[in-house]
This record gives structure tokens, sequence and C-alpha cells, in this order.
């Protein structure tokens, strides 16, 4: 009867470990995929903020043109005289 | 996708419609993850009461692990339509930018298409209105020599007389005082061209033409050799006249070219009229007087 209650117990124990094996196995999958999302977060953040950069510089240059298109616009209008023939 | 479901049912959206379906597309998808996280704290807060405080411990466990898993894929389909809704903005707002710039470069160009043209009509005008002296500074005579100088009107300076005339023409009547040599001629020979008796040079002062330079010197000589074949034998130069231009150093052509001038000119006139060279004014030959002294006369030399 001890016999039969130790190897029952042994089994039990088997069981345990192997059932917390396979716990641990999804806890790393799961982690793993945590930390693989949390890459890609990293990279999409560096991306959009060179995409954000590159779009802020080119309405930069497209504010200044059209600050420079403005004052000669407006010397042109001051000076009607010039276009005329 | 809401954004497809959409357009089918209002096709006549216009750009700006569309692009404001898109950014509330994205605020909606961005509002979506940022409420995933409350929901993952809740559930998990659930899950570890209900392993402590149940029996079936196992079963709890299980469903666990199948929560925690549609979590994750959840959340990353959430980050999947933020992250693709955030892509399409960029395009939509690079291409605009792009048809920004392309409209920015069209005025631009035309503004510059305004400025030529108006530089090029502004240089028109000027070169209409602008008189470039046509005479070197080597023929401009100085301030202090206002002085006259005679020419001898030969057949063959008639065209030359013209150019003068049209010259001094060209030049403002309110002439500087440095006048050019140009107008001098011009002036001189219409004078000349009016006068009514043809003298012949008054040999009283040689000294002075000795004296003076060798332009005028030249005319007087041209004067005496066209005279003698005029009066004497026509065709014939004889070796008197290249004497007369070895001393005085005239080039030989230009005698070569007046002889025969001058001989074609008594076979044309019937009458066989004299032509005799034009009167020197007074005002020459002080000049002549004057001009000893200075030097700047054999600049004023007319090769």
């Amino acid at each position: 009867m001890a016999k039969a209650g130790g190897i029952t117990n042994a089994v039990n124990v088997g069981i345990a470990v192997q059932a917390d094996w396979e716990n641990r196995e999804f806890i790393s999958h799961i982690s793993l995929n945590v930390r693989r999302l949390f890459e890609f977060l990293v990279q999409f953040e560096a991306t959009t903020r060179s995409k954000l950069g590159t779009l802020n510089e080119k309405l930069d240059l497209l504010e200044r043109r059209l600050e420079m298109l403005e004052v000669q616009v407006g010397t042109a209008t001051a000076n009607p005289s010039l276009f005329s023939t | 996708m809401e954004l497809d479901k959409s357009e089918p049912n209002n096709p006549a959206m216009t750009f700006d419609e569309v692009s404001m379906e898109r950014s509330k597309n994205f605020v909606k998808a961005l509002q979506e993850l940022k409420n995933l996280r409350p929901q993952l704290y809740s559930a998990a807060d659930y899950c570890e009461k209900s392993y402590l405080h149940s029996e079936q411990k196992q079963m709890v466990l299980d469903n666990l692990k199948d929560y925690a898993v549609k979590a994750l894929v959840n959340a990353v389909d959430h980050l999947g339509t933020v992250a693709s809704k955030l892509t399409d903005l960029f395009e939509q707002q690079n291409s605009d930018i792009s048809t920004m710039e392309l409209r920015v470069s069209c005025v631009n160009q035309q503004l510059l298409t305004c400025r030529v043209y108006n530089d090029k009509e502004g240089l028109r005008q000027q070169q209409l209105l602008a008189l470039i002296p046509r005479h070197h500074k080597h023929y401009i005579l100085p301030n202090s020599v206002n002085k006259r100088v005679h020419f001898s009107p030969l057949r063959r300076s008639d065209t030359i007389q013209n150019h003068y005339q049209a010259i001094s023409r060209l030049q403002p009547s309110d002439a500087p005082a440095s006048k050019s040599l140009s107008w001098h001629l011009g002036s001189d020979t219409k004078s000349t061209l009016k006068g009514t008796a043809a003298t012949a040079p008054s040999p009283k002062d040689p000294k002075a033409f000795a004296k003076t330079s060798g332009v005028f010197h030249l005319l007087d000589d041209e004067e005496s050799i066209n005279k003698k074949p005029s009066a004497g034998s026509q065709l014939s130069g004889g070796p008197a006249p290249t004497s007369m231009m070895q001393t005085y150093g005239v080039a030989p052509k230009d005698m070569e070219v007046a002889k025969p001038l001058t001989a074609h000119k008594s076979f044309d006139n019937p009458r066989q009229e004299t032509i005799h060279a034009p009167v020197r004014s007074k005002s020459v030959l002080s000049a002549f007087f004057v001009k000893q002294k200075t030097p700047k006369l054999k600049a004023a030399y007319v090769s």
C-alpha cells in the first residue's frame, strides 16, 4: 500500500512538473511575443519621428517660398508702372 | 475598412471630406488602443482573485491562458490598425505638400518670366535711346585745343564727308568743350563746300607750313601734286611727286589713288576748267601758329 502510494506521489509530482514546464513554456511564448510587439512599437516610433521631421522640413521650405512669393507679388502690385508699356 | 464602407455610401465626397474621414478613423483607432489598457488591467485583477478564491484552479488557469493569447492578438491588431491609418495620413500629407510645391513653383516660374520680360523690355528701350559714341579716344581732341582742321576735298572723300556730316548730326548741338575730330571735319567740309572762291594756298608762310604736322603738309602737297597733272601731263605721274612723298613720308598708295582720280577729273571735265583747292581760313593758320608748341598734334595724325 505504501509502495502504491509512493508511486502515485511520484506520478503526481511528475505530472505537476510537466504541467509546470508547460506553463513556463507558455509564459515564455507570451513574453517573447510581447517583446516583439515592444520592438515593433520602438521601430514604428523611430520611423514616424523621421517622417514627421521630413514633413516639417518640407512645410518650412514651403512657408519660406510662399513668404518670398508674397513679398514679390506685393512689390509688383505696389509698382504697377513697371508693367505699363 | 470603415472608410471603404463609407465610400460606396457617399461617392460624391470631396477631397477634404475624405481627408477628414481618414483623420477621424485614425483618432478612433488610437482611442480604442488606449482603451485596451484598462480592460487588460481589469481582466488581470479578475483572474487573480478567481484563482485565489476558486476551488477549480486548473480551469481558471486554462481560461487565463486563453484570455492572455486573445488579448495579445487583440493588442497586435489594434496596433496594426493605428500604424496603417497613420501611414495613410502621412502619405496624404506628403501628396498635399508635393502639390503645393508644384503650385508654388508654377507661381515662381510665372514671376520669373514676368521679371525676364520686364528686363528685356527695359533693355530694348534703353538700346533705342542710348547714344553710343562711335569715336575712339584717340581721335577726340582735348579741351584746350579748340581749333579747326582743314581737309582737302578729294573726290574719294565725298563718302567720308557724308559720313562726317552724319556723325556731326548725331552729336548733340550742345557739344562738350572737347569736340571730336570728326565734328570739326564735318563742320569745316560744310564751310568749304559753301565757299565761293577757291583760291590757291598762299605760299607766304612756308615756314609755318614746314613746322606744322605731316598731315597738313600732306594735304598741301596733294593739292600741288593734283594741280600739276591737271595743268600739264595728265596720265604720267612723274618722279617729282614720288620724291615729294618720300620727303614727307607719305604712303604711296594714297598718292596713287589720288593721281588717277585727278587724271579722270581732267578727262571728265570737257571745259578743262582748272580745279583749284579750297581756301584755308585764317583760323586754321592761327591754329598752326599756336599748335607749333604742342606735340599733341602728332597724335591727331590721321593715318
